[in-house]
C-alpha cells in the first residue's frame, strides 16, 4: 500500500512527532503516579509510581514498548508504520491490564470498600499513545476501513477487560456497578434529548433554509436570529426559560400533564433546538445554494422538473455538507445535554453534577467519560456517513 | 467611532446592572412572590463579574499565546513534521464537551479557580489554533514567495505578512474560543469558582427563579457584550487593513 503514493521508493526519512511523544510519555509514565488506591469512596487515597504499582517487570515492559517505538520510528523500513501501528493499537488495547496488575498488587484483599483509581501517569500515557496512533494513521493514509477495525479492536478489548473480574476494584467500574439501572436510564434520557433536538431542529433548520431560498429578504433576519441564539451561554438560557415555561405550565393544565415545567426535559429541549439551529440552518443554507448553476442548467436541459431537480440533483451534492452541519449539530447537542442536567433534565451531567456536589471524584468520571465517548462515537459516525455520501466524480 | 457604539451601550447596561440590581427588585419580586429574599446578596454582583470577566480574559491571553506560538511552529520548515498531528488534535479536541473538559480538571487539580483555569485555558486554545493554522495555511505561497523575494527575512515574512493577512482568521478564532469560554466559565460555579453562574446554580438549588433570572441576565450581556466587541474588532480590521493591503501586494 505504500508503494503506491510514491514515499516509498526514496528512503524514507525519519519520523520526528513519534519519538517526541514516546519520549515525553516514558518520561511523564516514570514521574507520576499510576494509580491510587482508596480505603473508600471519599477519603483520598495514595498513590502508586510506575515501578511501585505495576512492579519491576510491568515497568519495564512499559519503558520497552514506548522504547521500541522510538526506535522503530526513526528507522529508515519502509514497512515501520505498520510496526507502529501493530505495537501502539495493541498497547492502547492492552493499556487496562496495567489497572489491573495493580489492583491485583495492592488491594487489601479483606477490605470491601477499597478501590482502585487511575492516576494521572495512566491518563498521560492513554493520551500520548492515542496521539501516537492518530499521528501513525495520518501518516499511514489509512482508508477508512482500517481506522474502523482499530476503533474496535481497541474499543472491543476496552469493554471485556472493564466487565472482566480483575478490574471489578476499579473505582470506575465500582460506581457502575452500584447503579447500573440509573447508568441505562441516564443513557437514554441522554441519548433521547441530544438526538430529538437534533432530529427537530433538521426539520426546522430545512423549512428555514427553503424560506431562505425562496425569499432573500429574510436571510439575514433568519441567520441573525439563530446566531444570536448560539452566542447566549447555555447557563443563561436553561435558566431564563424557567420563570415562562412554569408561567405556561401553570396557565394551562394539559401542559403540566405533559410534564411541561420550569425546569426539567421541556426547557432543555427548548434551548437544545434553539442552539442546535445555527450549524444546521447555515450548512443546509449554503449547501444547497452553493451547487453550481451549471448542473442545474444540464440538468434542466435533460429535462428534469425543479421539483426532480431539488431532489434529485440539489439535496445528493448538498447532503455531505448537510451531513457535516448534523454532526457539529449533534456534538454540541451532547455537551449541552450535559450541562441540561442542572434544571433536572437528566442524563449523564446528572451523574457529573451529582458527583461535584459529593466530591466523589469516580461519579464525575462515570458522567464524564460516557460523555466524552457519546460524543467521539457521534463525531466517527456522522463523519463516516458524509464520506459515504460524497458524490463520486464522473469519470467521463 | 458607530462601529462601537454597541459595545459601549452593552457594556453600560452590564456595569449598570451588576452595580444597581436592586432597581429591578419590584419586577424580580413580581416573579417570585413568596420570598423575602429577592436579590443575590451572598456576594455583589459586580465583584462576580470581575472574577468572571477576569477568568476568562486570562484564559484568552494565556490560551491566543500559546495557541499562535503553536501555529507558528506548525508552520515553519522546523516543525512541520507536527503539522497533521497539531491540526488533529484541534479537531478531535474540539469534540470534547465543555463541562466533560471541565468536571475531568476536577480530578487533578480539586475545586476552584485553577482547573476552572485549566480547563478554559486548554478548551479555548482549540479554535484559536484551528484558526491559526487555517490562516497561515490559506496564505498564497507566491506571497510568501515574493516577500522573501523583496529581501525579507523569514521573521520579517511572518511578522510583517503572514500574521497581518492571517489576522482576521485569527480573530474569529479568538471570538469562538471568548464565547465559549464565558459559558464554560458560568458553569464553573459547580466546581467553586466565583462567576456570575453562581447565583443561577443557587436559584436553582433552593428553587429562587429570581436568583436565576438575575445571574441568567447578566451572563447573556456580558456574552452580548462581549460578542460586539469582536463585532467592532472585526469591522475596524477590515477598514484598517484595506486601507494598508493594497500598496503592499497587488
Amino acid at each position: 500500500m505504500a508503494k503506491i503514493d510514491g514515499t516509498a521508493a526514496p528512503r524514507p526519512t525519519p519520523n520526528r512527532v513519534v519519538p517526541v511523544l514516546a519520549a515525553v510519555a516514558l518520561v511523564l509514565v516514570w514521574l507520576l503516579d499510576l494509580g491510587t488506591i482508596q480505603p473508600n469512596r471519599i477519603v483520598p487515597g495514595t498513590g502508586h509510581g510506575l515501578v511501585s504499582a505495576v512492579g519491576w517487570p510491568g515497568a519495564g515492559l512499559v519503558s520497552l514498548v514506548l522504547i521500541a517505538s522510538l526506535a522503530v520510528s526513526i528507522l529508515p523500513l519502509a514497512w515501520r508504520y505498520w510496526a507502529l501501528l501493530v505495537l501502539a493499537g495493541l498497547s492502547l488495547a492492552l493499556l487496562p491490564l496495567l489497572l489491573e496488575v495493580f489492583a491485583a498488587r495492592h488491594l487489601p484483599p479483606d477490605s470491601p470498600y477499597a478501590r482502585s483509581s487511575v492516576g494521572a501517569g495512566f491518563w498521560c500515557l492513554l493520551f500520548l499513545l492515542s496521539l501516537m496512533l492518530i499521528e501513525i494513521l495520518g501518516r499511514l493514509k489509512a482508508g477508512r476501513g482500517v481506522q474502523l477495525l482499530v476503533m474496535v479492536v481497541i474499543g472491543g478489548s476496552w469493554l471485556v477487560l472493564l466487565r472482566g473480574a480483575g478490574l471489578e476494584s476499579l473505582s470506575l467500574v465500582r460506581e457502575f456497578n452500584a447503579q447500573p439501572d440509573k447508568f441505562a436510564q441516564a443513557l437514554r434520557a441522554h441519548l433521547a434529548l441530544a438526538f430529538g433536538a437534533v432530529a427537530v431542529s433538521a426539520g426546522l433548520a430545512v423549512m428555514l433554509a427553503l424560506k431562505m431560498m425562496r425569499s432573500p429578504a429574510w436571510q439575514r433576519p433568519i441567520l441573525g436570529a439563530v446566531s444570536f441564539m448560539q452566542t447566549i451561554p447555555s447557563l443563561a438560557v436553561f435558566g431564563l426559560l424557567i420563570a415562562p415555561l412554569s408561567a405556561l405550565s401553570s396557565a394551562f393544565p394539559v401542559l403540566q400533564e405533559l410534564g411541561v415545567r420550569g425546569i426539567g426535559w421541556a426547557p432543555a429541549l427548548l434551548a437544545l433546538i434553539a442552539y442546535s439551529l445555527l450549524p444546521m440552518v447555515r450548512n443546509t443554507f449554503v449547501a444547497l445554494t452553493e451547487v453550481p448553476e451549471s448542473l442545474a442548467d444540464a440538468g434542466r436541459g435533460m429535462g428534469m422538473s425543479e421539483r426532480q431537480l431539488f431532489f434529485q440533483l440539489k439535496v445528493p451534492l448538498a447532503l455531505p455538507v448537510i451531513i457535516e452541519g448534523v454532526r457539529i449539530t449533534t456534538i454540541q447537542a451532547i455537551g449541552l445535554t450535559a450541562v441540561a442536567a442542572l434544571i433536572g433534565a437528566g442524563g449523564f451531567g446528572g451523574f457529573i453534577f451529582q458527583g461535584l456536589g459529593q466530591s466523589a471524584m469516580d461519579l464525575v468520571l462515570l458522567g464524564a467519560l460516557p460523555t466524552i465517548a457519546l460524543a467521539l462515537v457521534a463525531d466517527a459516525l456522522f463523519t463516516l456517513l458524509a464520506a459515504s455520501l460524497r458524490p463520486v466524480p464522473a469519470t467521463a | 467611532m458607530r462601529v462601537w457604539l454597541p459595545t459601549v451601550l452593552l457594556a453600560a447596561l452590564l456595569g449598570g446592572l451588576s452595580v444597581g440590581m436592586s432597581v429591578l427588585e419590584p419586577l424580580f419580586a413580581w416573579v417570585q412572590p413568596d420570598t423575602s429574599r429577592v436579590i443575590y446578596e451572598r456576594e455583589s454582583f459586580a465583584f462576580l463579574l470581575y472574577n468572571h470577566l477576569m477568568l476568562v480574559v486570562v484564559s484568552a491571553v494565556i490560551g491566543t499565546i500559546a495557541a499562535v506560538a503553536g501555529g507558528i511552529f506548525a508552520t515553519r520548515p522546523a516543525g512541520r513534521d507536527f503539522l497533521p498531528l497539531v491540526s488533529q488534535i484541534a479537531s478531535i479536541g474540539q469534540t470534547f464537551p465543555p463541562v466533560a473538559v471541565l468536571a475531568l480538571a476536577v480530578p487533578v487539580l480539586g475545586f476552584g479557580e485553577a482547573p476552572i483555569l485549566l480547563a478554559l485555558i486548554l478548551y479555548g486554545l482549540l479554535p484559536i489554533l484551528r484558526n491559526t493554522l487555517a490562516g497561515l495555511e490559506g496564505i498564497d505561497p507566491a506571497v510568501r514567495e515574493a516577500a522573501l523575494g523583496m529581501g525579507m527575512s523569514p521573521l520579517q515574512v511572518l511578522l510583517r505578512v503572514e500574521l497581518p493577512l492571517a489576522g482576521k482568521v485569527i480573530l474569529a478564532g479568538i471570538r469562538t474560543s471568548v464565547t465559549i469560554n464565558i459559558a464554560t466559565a458560568a458553569i464553573g460555579s459547580t466546581i467553586g469558582a466565583r462567576t456570575l453562574g453562581d447565583p443561577v446554580i443557587a436559584g436553582l438549588v433552593n428553587g429562587n427563579t429570581a436568583y436565576v433570572l438575575q445571574g441568567a441576565i447578566l451572563i447573556g450581556l456580558l456574552a452580548l457584550t462581549a460578542d460586539s466587541l469582536f463585532e467592532a474588532l472585526e469591522r475596524n480590521w477590515d477598514r484598517h487593513s484595506g486601507r494598508v493591503r493594497p500598496p503592499v501586494f497587488r
